[in-house]
């Protein structure tokens, strides 16, 4: 950032302070998830199975007579992490494509273009059983899938803010002063470009939590016994109506991810906004 | 712009009422005082491979058979023995030619009238045209009389009735053949007149040679989803419904507007040891982790109580069942003491049993197309780390692939052990050195001498014995374990009559199914 | 423009080809095939001549490339083969099927249009005020709830302690659409009233918008005639762009509410290994996407000129 902040807007900087400390509150159950757990999230007890929730079990227990407040703790990290690493994977990927296309243009431009095309108009979801298939079910496949189609919405957003900076004076000067294309690519063109990326980012993780969660219902995501919250209320939603808190917890708990990310998107887009900044994306 | 989005508003609030106003529910009873009964299923459509009536039609036969629609010549009783059915008797004339004589007096829904002549001409075509009949059936030829059918086998095949009775064995009128959407004539008390890969429609046959059909139509549709299902028999859209999931049992069993009707089935649950691990080998081991495997908290927790803990590969309404074969049950204590007999010991404290340095860890293969199998592998998965042994479980829909890869060491699968009440299928299936799916490589060569015996024994009670014997062979070398027996449920509205689960799984809809309402 | 539109369809022949060697490669690589597939999902057994012979039946046993190149010949001749599974026609199944899932997606389009663009807007214009926080929050809640979840707990609600409403949607005329439709909406909704709301925002910041307040430029006319035109624009395109992703995404929720479109078929076919359906499925939905983003280049030309068609390729 290489402007100047002309006025204070300490009401954007605090929510944003406010937003991290959520964010970090939430990185810091799912690193340290194994010392938090109550319970040892993987301990079946039949004759304790479905117990509602009470003092002993804050939020009962499961089919398996698990302890699903632990499972929750501990899906944190399959949950979290999953999401966190997909979204970062097809961010800078997808993004350091896209900058690519557009500062390079010509050949590249168009075969990447034709490529991330391919993988728009093909289902997804073909794809990712087809890919579970090739190389098995599990989270990390199932991000390996999800990464594999949804890089070309990066790709083109960076392609076309590179596209909209490209012919700014200051990019210019750089080239005039002799600076290579990875000099310019890195210090001039991605921090204007990042503001964009990274708000979208921020609010691709509820979603991209949504599309694993959606791959565990078609038995794509975590293999048991992995505590992850998306096959937690796959596996749970049967019981909806006879022991409604085996999907509640996990649900809930999506549910706040959700929301701090989602904030934290949001203030970053106030924080990065236009009208604040000397530089603007036409 | 303001324009044309106060416009798309304005469209948009006048169809939400629109779409409410059409609703309202859907009559209980069809048009002038009908007694239709709607059906839920999960058990048809081209998944299953048994979408159509057409009994010649790869699993069809199923459909045809359950829905009323065609009969076989012989059926199962509820031990799983044959009684004639559209056949009044049958006599062996010598090892290979056997008489079966027809009930006079039935027609087809068509209006041809069933004789020998018919009868052969749909058994024609089921061996020329059904992948599985030819080999099951062995038939070289077959010469019809006026009211009875002459089989002659190509070799001796003492179980050909039992086949016969298999849904593929359903008698169809060929002359009015295979419609454009897959319907047949049968001599059952429906005829459908509608059908499509999610339903089926079905009205009474007037003419029922069994009796007054109590029905005047039946829709039988297809539901995937359980939870779907459930809430669809809980709405009232339908009357009866098979497949729920077991979570969702606890809602209609002490309820008293639902009754429910189950029955112990020959499908089990069991797994095969990969004769190939190194580990798996030595008879103690797989000793232990067969004994390490909790039937009882399986069928009484995870399935709701809805199955049966299973000792051999047959159910205890079988005479070669659970009630003569014995194994050791649940006991952690005792497989503890087996591995430690066997070397495997926990020698570095990480709670795992270890042998010169190396982790017991096995792959337990599945698959989720059965509902069971995953609750299976997470609930063995507990009770195995109890005793020390790592379970890493593979759960895939490819597990054909990996069962060629040979990367795992215990197989677990769903199989519908005596489909035909037969006890020779499972073992020629499965335990033989040429089964085809005898995936462990598993041999006993006292278990093929029987089983060669066996394919020339005609005697019934000489055939049980023999099934039950080599199924305690199976069992004392611990080459398979066998978890549980499905229980199949039909849950249905109190007023529902006559609905019964069969442990066969063939017979859902007949004449005697009616509703009070 | 007639040739820009023919050069857009000459394009997608690249892109169906593509696509289609795609699917068959992975799913040839993926798994055993339809054969194995249906047996081992039945629990019964069949011996390994029968296997072999159905196999051979269905061309299996060829190599790769002669499997792919028999398929693409029948599609050039307009035949793109029999289900393994329903032994039905693919071309027929498929077409029957279609309306349904498009009028499932249309309908969810029209009402995710007409939820998410006033509750964006209005989200926008007050920001960071108590409607906006609101808005924002059930936002939040649309956007973490799994499809399945949401359908389950609608059907729940409005079809068995209300009545309102059928579980089933199959034969249900309009009744059956609105529950699936719902569902849908509800995650699309509450990902483009946020989707609005900064794009909106983002105008709002621009330039000119501050010169007309600066004129005195009434605040309604800024909005609807410069702010709301210029964002619909960014909104089309987003739109048009998960189409694609829609028209896929509708597979879980037609089987929940057993609406018998194109994305239940497409799950079975996949589970089932049935390749003739699988392209069938792949290659309608490319040539759909395609389409449906010609049309919104079409029409952005129409409601911004200054945009030049063939520019971007």
């Amino acid at each position: 950032m290489e402007q100047k902040r002309r006025r204070p807007l300490r009401g954007v900087t605090l929510r944003l302070a406010l937003c991290a400390l959520l964010t970090g509150l939430i990185l810091l159950v799912a690193v340290f998830a194994p010392l938090l757990t109550p319970y040892d999230p993987y301990a079946q007890d039949m004759s304790a199975a479905l117990q509602a929730p009470s003092a002993a079990h804050l939020l009962g227990t499961d089919t398996y007579g698990r302890d699903v407040l632990s499972r929750v703790i501990m899906g944190a990290r399959t949950s979290v992490f999953s999401s966190l690493a997909l979204v970062a994977i097809i961010c800078v990927g997808g993004s350091f494509l896209g900058v690519l296309c557009g500062w390079l243009g010509g050949k590249v431009d168009t075969v990447v273009m034709r490529l991330s095309d391919l993988f728009l108009a093909f289902p997804g979801m073909v794809f990712a059983i087809a890919v579970a298939g090739l190389i098995g079910g599990g989270m990390v496949n199932a991000v390996i899938a999800l990464a594999a189609i949804s890089w070309p919405k990066y790709t083109r957003l960076a392609r076309g803010q590179t596209l909209a900076v490209k012919s700014a004076p200051y990019i210019t000067a750089a080239v005039m002063a002799n600076n290579t294309p990875l000099q310019i690519i890195f210090r001039h063109i991605l921090p204007n470009i990042a503001g964009p990326l990274l708000v979208t980012a921020a609010l691709d993780i509820g979603t991209m939590m949504m599309e694993l969660a959606g791959l565990s219902f078609l038995n794509l995501g975590a293999q048991p016994p992995t505590a992850e919250w998306g096959s937690m209320m796959s596996k749970g939603r049967s019981m909806i109506q006879t022991s409604p808190w085996v999907v509640l917890g996990p649900g809930f708990a999506i549910f706040l991810t959700v929301l701090v990310f989602n904030f934290l998107g949001d203030t970053l887009r106030d924080y990065l906004d236009p009208k604040r900044r000397g530089v603007r994306s036409e | 712009m303001k324009k044309r989005l106060t416009a798309l508003l304005c469209l948009l609030a006048m169809l939400l009422p629109m779409l409410t106003a059409c609703g309202g529910k859907e009559t209980e009873t069809g048009d002038n005082g009908e007694k239709v009964f709607r059906y839920g299923t999960t058990a048809y459509g081209p998944a299953m491979s048994n979408a159509g009536l057409n009994p010649h039609d790869n699993y069809s036969g199923w459909s045809c058979v359950r829905y009323g629609v065609g009969e076989t010549l012989f059926r199962f009783t509820e031990t799983m023995e044959l009684e004639p059915w559209l056949a009044a008797g049958y006599e062996w004339l010598d090892d290979v030619t056997v008489r079966i004589d027809l009930r006079q007096g039935i027609t087809f829904s068509s209006g041809r009238s069933l004789d020998g002549q018919a009868v052969r001409e749909c058994l024609e075509d089921l061996i020329a045209v059904h992948d599985r009949a030819p080999g099951d059936l062995k038939i070289q030829s077959i010469a019809a009389e006026e009211n009875a059918v002459v089989i002659t086998c190509s070799e001796p095949n003492p179980a050909l009735l039992n086949y016969l009775s298999d849904p593929y064995g359903a008698i169809i009128d060929m002359d009015y053949g295979v419609t454009e959407d897959r319907n047949v004539a049968g001599t059952g008390p429906f005829v459908a007149y509608e059908i499509a890969d999610d339903h089926v429609y079905l009205k009474k046959n007037p003419d029922y040679w069994g009796g007054e059909v109590k029905l005047d139509r039946v829709e039988v549709t297809a539901i995937t989803d359980g939870d779907t299902l459930t809430m669809a028999l809980q709405s009232g859209q339908i009357d009866a419904v098979q497949g729920l999931p077991y979570a969702s049992l606890p809602l209609f069993t002490d309820n008293p507007s639902y009754t429910i009707s189950s029955a112990d089935t020959s499908r089990v649950f069991f797994g095969a040891f990969n004769y190939e691990t190194p580990a798996l080998q030595d008879l103690r081991v797989r000793q232990a982790i067969a004994m390490a495997i909790d039937k009882e908290s399986f069928t009484e927790t995870l399935l709701n109580g809805n199955g049966t803990p299973a000792v051999g590969p047959f159910p205890g309404n079988f005479s070669f069942g659970s009630g003569a074969v014995t194994a050791p049950g649940y006991d952690p204590e005792e497989a503890k003491a087996l591995l430690a007999q066997a070397g495997w010991t926990d020698t570095d404290g990480d709670g795992y049993v270890d042998k010169d340095g190396e982790m017991l860890t096995i792959r337990w293969l599945t698959y989720p197309g059965r509902m069971e199998l995953p609750l299976l592998a997470e609930a063995a998965q507990a009770t195995l780390k109890d005793i020390g042994v790592k379970v890493e479980v593979n759960s895939t829909a490819n597990s054909a692939d990996i069962l060629e890869s040979g990367a795992w060491d215990v197989y677990v699968s769903a199989f519908v052990a005596a489909p035909t009440g037969d006890g020779a299928y499972f073992f020629t299936t499965h335990c033989l050195a040429d089964s085809a799916k005898n995936r462990g490589g598993y041999y006993n060569e006292e278990l093929e001498a029987l089983a060669a015996q066996l394919r020339g024994t005609f005697e019934t009670e000489q055939r049980s014995e023999l099934a039950a014997e080599m199924s305690q062979i199976i069992l004392d070398d611990c080459g398979f374990f066998f978890a549980s027996y499905l229980k199949m449920n039909f849950v249905m509205k109190s007023g529902v009559t006559g609905f019964t689960a069969h442990p066969s799984d063939y017979y859902e809809i007949t004449a005697q199914l009616d509703m009070t309402m | 423009m007639r040739r820009y539109i023919l050069h857009r369809l000459v394009q997608l022949i690249p892109i169906l080809l593509g696509i289609t060697l795609l699917t068959f490669a992975m799913m040839r690589l993926a798994s055993g095939d339809a054969v194995e597939a249906m047996y081992e999902n039945l629990g019964t057994s069949v011996s390994q001549d029968i296997i072999d012979a159905k196999r051979a039946e269905l061309g299996l046993d060829k190599p790769f490339f002669v499997q792919y190149f028999t398929w693409l010949w029948g599609v050039v001749r307009g035949d793109m083969g029999t289900s393994y599974i329903s032994g039905q026609r693919v071309f027929e199944t498929f077409v029957s099927k279609l309306p349904n899932t498009i009028l499932l997606t249309v309908s969810s389009i029209l009402l995710t249009v007409a939820v998410s663009i006033p509750l964006g807007v209005l989200s926008a214009v007050r920001h960071n005020r108590a409607a906006d926080y609101v808005i924002r929050f059930l936002s939040f809640i649309g956007n973490s709830l799994p499809n399945f979840f949401v359908s389950l707990l609608l059907l729940l609600v409005f079809a068995v302690k209300l009545e309102w409403l059928p579980v089933i949607s199959t034969g249900g005329g309009l009744t059956g659409l609105l529950l699936p439709t719902l569902t849908l909406t509800i995650a699309m909704a509450a990902k483009y009233t946020r989707q609005v709301r900064s794009t909106v925002l983002e105008e709002l910041g621009k330039e000119y918008v501050a010169g007309a307040r600066a004129r005195g430029v009434r605040e309604s006319v800024i909005l609807y005639a410069s702010v709301l035109k210029a964002s619909m624009l960014t909104i089309l395109t987003l739109l048009a762009l998960s189409i694609g992703s829609l028209l896929g995404g509708t597979a879980i929720v037609e089987s929940i509410f057993l609406f018998d479109g194109v994305g239940k078929l497409a799950v079975d076919a996949i589970t089932m290994r049935d390749y003739p359906m699988i392209q069938a499925y792949v290659m309608w939905m490319a040539i759909i996407y395609v389409l449906v983003n010609l049309c919104t280049d079409l029409l952005y030309r129409r409601l911004d000129p200054r945009v030049r068609l063939g520019e971007e390729g």
